[in-house]
């Protein structure tokens, strides 16, 4: 069985991601109350929900097009910053995806990954340690390539880089805010997880459960 | 402490918020596309389009600006969240009359993050779209990266606009843009926390008996928490760290701005202007221009920012222009 991610393999992931963030929005803004406003769980929604319709009305057998109308829809939401990253994430995605390609294989999708994250450096030069998005990201591409280097399959993979990305998200916990709104209030920030590398933590939670879910019923991603 | 607003559905507070202003000002702003607020009457062909972008619950911040003379569209994020690069888009599309878009985004990452990627998609288009970041608020540092936008996006709106709208070129328009803001110094003040209009939530928390200089417009902590001080004591200290900053020297000539934070009174604000006027005539530093009231405020919060900018002939000029605006009428 060769494998491989399809376009439907894909919706499936982007749909359980935005599912994620739906459930679990109330618990983002109580994170982000502590060193914010409180409203990032609201903002994520909105994100999720543009997520959601871009699902639903994604272009047919080209996955460069679906990552696309993903990125606009998160683009369109307003959602402070993290609507902005997360587009570029989508939109970065895009761009390492080759021309009209119907499915990925775990290493096309790796430097898919690898090319989302390079898009969301070039809008914030926080890294690991920062207390923002970037400690779940960073990890959870890291160990979703080192797993497609070593030759696992799409599944495992994701599953490591969802585990990555929630074990960045947690160490946050012991960090003092470096970056955005958060980092004025410096010591009070230290004691909670970050709003949103708990985001992206959900999101890489929800790409694992979507193409497990999918490849259950299905026998391929 | 409960949250005490005449709102209806939380979701709803932007976009009700913006018609009502549209409604309330019908000869100068209209609400069109996604929620944009644009001049009624759009600008003649051939001039520089003017256009900025911010979270709302800072009213008249920013869209009561938009008017002749002034902007030509403001793009409304949520409450106090940056609104997307989309509907940013969108405004530079509706703003450009074929001599480019000068946006100007007060600096707050999530403004600075859409207005990145507004930029981006805009250079891909092939339109002419520049920017300005205004950065005054002196609590941040020495880095300007570091200091945010507070209502010294007032002057920049102003003497931009005013060129945009006599038909200078958007390098031109850029210029003037640029040597306001690097001759504008903001610094801000709290007494009393604001709520988060549709999360409930006060933003920071505040002794009764202090004060915190350098507090952000949402929150973000200042530098000089202390005991509260009177209006004198206050005016002073403020004044006197941003007269320092900005290095203004005897004989210059400076447009002061006193802005309300939401639940600071006009009696109060007249008080610590009065007092800046007696410092600023005992260094001799001519108070040039000014204004007193609420520019851009963040709910009830008790507090209010002093700004101060360095004026020249030229920017007095631009100043002094004719604008026509909800909250900033010139004639």
């Amino acid at each position: 069985m060769t494998d491989r991610l399809s376009r439907n393999g894909l919706l499936s992931m982007a749909a359980c991601a935005a599912r994620q963030i739906r459930e679990h929005h109330a618990c983002l803004s109580a994170l982000d109350s502590v060193a914010g406003d409180g409203d990032h769980g609201s903002a994520m929604l909105r994100s999720a929900e543009k997520i959601e319709r871009a699902v639903a009305n994604a272009p047919e057998n080209c996955l460069r097009a679906c990552f696309e109308q993903i990125a606009w829809g998160v683009f369109d939401a307003d959602g402070g910053a993290s609507s902005s990253l997360l587009g570029s994430f989508f939109l970065g995605m895009r761009d390492g995806v080759p021309a009209n390609a119907p499915s990925l294989d775990c290493r096309e999708l790796a430097a898919a990954f690898q090319s989302g994250l390079r898009a969301m450096r070039k809008q914030t030069p926080a890294e690991v340690g920062d207390k923002t998005m970037m400690d779940a990201l960073i990890p959870a591409v890291e160990a979703f390539s080192a797993a497609a280097a070593k030759g696992e399959d799409i599944a495992a993979s994701l599953a490591e880089a969802a585990c990555a990305a929630r074990s960045g998200a947690e160490a946050t916990r012991h960090l003092t805010a470096r970056y955005g709104r958060a980092r004025w209030l410096g010591e009070k920030t230290r004691g909670h997880p970050d709003a949103g590398a708990t985001s992206m933590a959900l999101l890489f939670e929800g790409f694992s459960e979507g193409l497990r879910s999918r490849k259950g019923e299905t026998g391929h991603a | 402490m409960r949250m005490k607003k005449f709102i209806n559905r939380p979701e709803d507070i932007v976009r009700e918020l913006l018609e009502g202003m549209a409604l309330a000002h019908p000869h100068q702003v209209k609400l069109v596309g996604s929620n944009l607020i644009a001049r009624a009457t759009p600008k003649s062909p051939g001039k520089v389009g003017m256009v900025t972008l911010g979270g709302s619950g800072h009213e008249p911040g920013l869209s009561g600006f938009v008017g002749e003379g002034l902007l030509d569209v403001s793009v409304a994020g949520e409450i106090f969240a940056a609104p997307g690069p989309l509907r940013c888009l969108e405004a530079v599309r509706l703003a450009e009359r074929g001599a480019g878009v000068l946006l100007v985004v007060l600096n707050h990452a999530g403004d600075v993050l859409s207005s990145n990627i507004t930029l981006e998609m805009a250079a891909r288009e092939g339109w002419n779209v520049r920017r300005i970041l205004t950065h005054e608020d002196i609590a941040g540092g020495r880095d300007p990266a570091d200091r945010r936008g507070l209502v010294g996006f007032l002057p920049v709106y102003k003497v931009a606009g005013a060129a945009a709208e006599q038909g200078r070129s958007l390098e031109r328009c850029l210029e003037l843009a640029e040597r306001m803001e690097r001759n504008t110094r903001t610094l801000s003040v709290a007494l009393r926390t604001a709520t988060h209009p549709a999360t409930g939530q006060a933003i920071f928390e505040l002794g009764d008996d202090e004060m915190e200089v350098g507090m952000g417009q949402h929150g973000e902590a200042g530098t000089g928490r202390m005991k509260l001080k009177t209006a004198d004591e206050t005016a002073e200290l403020m004044l006197n760290m941003l007269l320092d900053d900005l290095e203004v020297k005897a004989g210059e000539e400076l447009l002061v701005i006193v802005n309300g934070a939401g639940a600071t009174t006009l009696m109060e604000l007249f008080i610590l202007f009065r007092r800046v006027h007696q410092i600023l005539a005992e260094k001799n530093i001519k108070l040039a221009r000014a204004k007193v009231g609420e520019f851009i405020t963040t709910q009830e919060q008790a507090g209010f920012q002093l700004m101060i900018s360095r004026l020249d002939p030229e920017l007095t000029g631009f100043w002094d222009a004719p604008c026509d605006a909800p909250y900033f009428t010139v004639r």
